[in-house]
């Protein structure tokens, strides 16, 4: 007497509705692979002209040219890996459209450098919470040799607790300073000094988070910093 | 007889002050802090890394004795949050520079007694010199390698938080730290393993002692100190704690024994122009007060002024005000110095040789240093020179008249080698006296030569000589007919001047 029972419940419609959603489920999967994909390649993040400063020292980097021939891609590092962490990576970014779109000009050169200290502190948190997740998935500490015999010997024995940011910081973009020892004036009066702004301003410009109209270079001759800089970071002490 | 301690009379019972100030100890100050200012637990896992990471400099630590005392990495190189070369590194608070207010934690005497010393000043001492000749005659590159590694740089922290290249890696004596302390103890004391027998060396002082301006190793080389020195170095006793001449050595002297070391009751110092009399790098010498301020920093100025009163407030080197404490005369900084001498040598000895070197002193000044002084001060004044510094040849021949030829006669007589006395010094003055300084500032100044530059030879009998061409001139094998009688040498008169004096030695 049960059999009726189930086979009714298993109507056509529910059988269609199973079968749809079933499909339309894993239709969904392969968008979100394909949508992390493509949100995670440097084509997209740099069509917000925000992100070409971060672009051009990453362009100078070793993670851009490596001796082996590897290129970690904005996402290799800045998203997660997993469908799940990936897009929840992404959801949270969202919060950067909106800045770019309502928030303060960083497309301006010196409104992005003014407010680049606050985003290396957010991307370091992030890669402390995610253990360095992300570094490890091209630099597997087994695999960590180095070109000085002590290299693999201290990855060894003298990481116990630590991650790989813990120590390797200001690899990839303009070198800011640890948090705990950032100096608000200091980075200002070097942002003034490199753009020849008057001394002082940069405290205004951060808190209104643009320039006046006219003051501001057109966006095109905009990537002055970042370049020249792409040497320190990478010889830069961890 | 004068009694030489009548030129005392200045406020010099306050030079009493001065030795009390310094009469320490006849020895480099112990640390007198208790152990448990320093071995912060936290500094033990620096070694574990560092001896991976940098073998070189934490052997040098093990080998130290300040590891010996439990003092380790982060001891020294701690940093607070706010100070502005801080970093965070491996989860401490640490920075790269560990200046002389750092060293001052433990070593309290050390870091007193050379604040305002002529090292601690060496860079606001010639900071306005620096463009002249690093920079238009050069290249700004030059600073940080050449000027700045002696004298110290100005140590500049980027926004962001890194030290400037152009700033740094320097241990110039002199260096301006970004904790506002000036100087560099590295500077003579090799990191990381601070040997004390190192610092003893005449070696240590090598680095910026040495060269045409101020060849002090190649002058204590060419001395019989310096030659004693070499053959009983092992005698030297240099890993002795307590280094006391006459006491714990008596083999040589070393730069540290006279400049800075003690010597029976005379007390160590770190203040290391404290017993000079004389500036000696400058186009003339001067004695010298040697003042101390209410800080216990110190500075130099010209004796042919009126000492500055105690309690006044007189400018430092570098602009800076302060009170003045106590006043030494040159005489008395001369005492200090002979009370090393005298650990080996007898005081008429002593005094003599030094009547020798104060005497080459005022040759120079009142021969050379005064007139070519006061000539390249008309040359200026009349617009005869541009006062652009050396775009003009006769700038450099003056520069390398005092600085290089006139410093060099000058250190060479101060520690005794001939050479530099006189072939390598005082020769090469008069040579560029006479030959190149007169002829292009007569030529500069053209119509007023006479008014302007022959008039200053005129000064005391220095160079009346010249009044007298006739004079017999056997150096360079020419005797005038006047002089020589016999009517033979009258027909040797067309022979060229070679082949006469030859004949004559054949005669002989």
């Amino acid at each position: 007497m049960t059999e009726p029972r189930a086979s009714a419940f298993i109507t056509r419609n529910v059988l269609f509705a199973l079968v749809g959603g079933g499909l339309g489920g894993i239709l969904f999967m392969f968008f979100l692979i394909e949508f992390d994909h493509f949100t995670s390649t440097n084509q997209f993040c740099t069509t917000c002209h925000s992100m070409t400063f971060a672009e051009t020292s990453y362009q100078q980097s070793v993670h851009y040219n490596s001796p082996s021939g590897v290129r970690a891609s904005c996402g290799d590092c800045h998203v997660s890996e997993g469908i799940i962490m990936a897009t929840y990576d992404h959801a949270v970014g969202i919060k950067d459209l909106f800045k770019q779109l309502f928030g303060a000009d960083y497309n301006d050169p010196v409104i992005n450098l003014l407010h680049l200290p606050d985003a290396a502190f957010a991307s370091r948190d992030w890669f402390r919470r995610r253990d360095s997740a992300t570094c490890r998935r091209c630099h597997l500490q087994e695999a960590i040799q180095g070109t000085r015999v002590h290299t693999a010997a201290i990855h060894q024995e003298e990481t116990d607790g630590k991650s790989c940011v813990d120590c390797h910081f200001n690899l990839v973009h303009r070198p800011v300073p640890e948090r705990s020892t950032f100096k608000r004036e200091a980075w200002n009066a070097m942002v003034e000094q490199e753009f020849g702004l008057e001394p002082g301003s940069a405290e205004q410009l951060l808190a209104a988070g643009r320039r006046p109209a006219g003051e501001r270079p057109p966006a095109a001759a905009a990537p002055a910093h970042g370049v020249g800089n792409g040497q320190q970071q990478a010889g830069l002490e961890p | 007889m004068r009694c030489p301690v009548r030129h005392l009379r200045l406020p010099i019972f306050l030079l009493g002050a001065l030795l009390l100030l310094v009469a320490t100890a006849g020895q480099a100050a112990k640390v007198a802090l208790d152990p448990s200012h320093w071995g912060l637990p936290e500094g033990d896992a620096c070694v574990s890394c560092h001896e991976k990471a940098s073998p070189g400099l934490a052997r040098q630590w093990h080998d130290s004795a300040h590891k010996t005392a439990g003092v380790n990495c982060l001891d020294c190189h701690r940093a607070e949050p706010r100070d502005r070369d801080a970093m965070q590194h491996e989860g401490q608070i640490i920075a790269t520079i560990v200046s002389p207010k750092d060293c001052g934690r433990c070593h309290e005497t050390e870091y007193r007694e050379q604040a305002g010393s002529v090292h601690a000043e060496a860079y606001a001492i010639i900071a306005d010199r620096i463009p002249a000749l690093a920079h238009n005659v050069t290249g700004a590159a030059m600073q940080a390698t050449g000027c700045d590694q002696c004298h110290g740089s100005v140590v500049q922290i980027r926004g962001d938080g890194t030290l400037d290249p152009a700033t740094w890696p320097n241990s110039g004596i002199g260096r301006v730290n970004p904790d506002g302390s000036k100087g560099s103890c590295s500077s003579c004391h090799g990191r990381h393993q601070f040997s004390k027998a190192q610092a003893r060396e005449p070696e240590a002082c090598v680095r910026c002692h040495s060269g045409p301006d101020s060849p002090d190793k190649e002058v204590f080389e060419a001395s019989k100190h310096g030659m004693i020195y070499a053959a009983q170095k092992e005698q030297m006793n240099l890993r002795s704690d307590r280094w006391i001449a006459g006491q714990d050595y008596t083999a040589a002297p070393t730069c540290v024994t006279c400049h800075m070391g003690g010597a029976g009751n005379l007390p160590s110092t770190h203040d290391v122009g404290m017993r000079n009399v004389w500036s000696l790098n400058t186009p003339v010498s001067r004695r010298q007060f040697l003042v101390v301020l209410e800080d216990d920093s110190k500075l130099e100025l010209p004796a042919d002024q009126p000492p500055p009163r105690r309690g006044a407030e007189i400018a430092r080197p570098d602009g800076t005000l302060a009170k003045v404490k106590a006043v030494a005369a040159p005489e008395r900084r001369r005492q200090a110095m002979n009370a090393v001498c005298l650990e080996c040598h007898a005081k008429s000895f002593t005094e003599s040789f030094m009547r020798q070197f104060d005497s080459v002193v005022e040759l120079y000044n009142g021969k050379f240093g005064e007139p070519a002084a006061a000539i390249m001060a008309d040359l200026y004044e009349h617009g005869l020179l541009t006062p652009l510094p050396f775009d003009e040849p006769l700038e450099f021949i003056y520069w390398e008249l005092w600085h290089d030829e006139g410093a060099r006669a000058r250190h060479g007589a101060s520690m005794a080698s001939p050479n530099h006395a006189w072939w390598e010094g005082m020769y090469l003055v008069g040579r560029n006296f006479y030959t190149r300084f007169l002829p292009a500032a007569r030529a500069a100044a053209g119509d007023q030569a006479a008014e302007l530059v022959d008039a200053r030879l005129q000064d005391g009998d220095h160079h009346a000589w010249l009044g007298r061409p006739d004079q017999a001139n056997p150096i360079l094998g020419y005797m005038p007919p006047a002089v020589v009688l016999e009517p033979a040498a009258a027909s040797a008169e067309a022979v060229p001047l070679a082949a006469s004096t030859a004949t004559e030695e054949r005669d002989d």
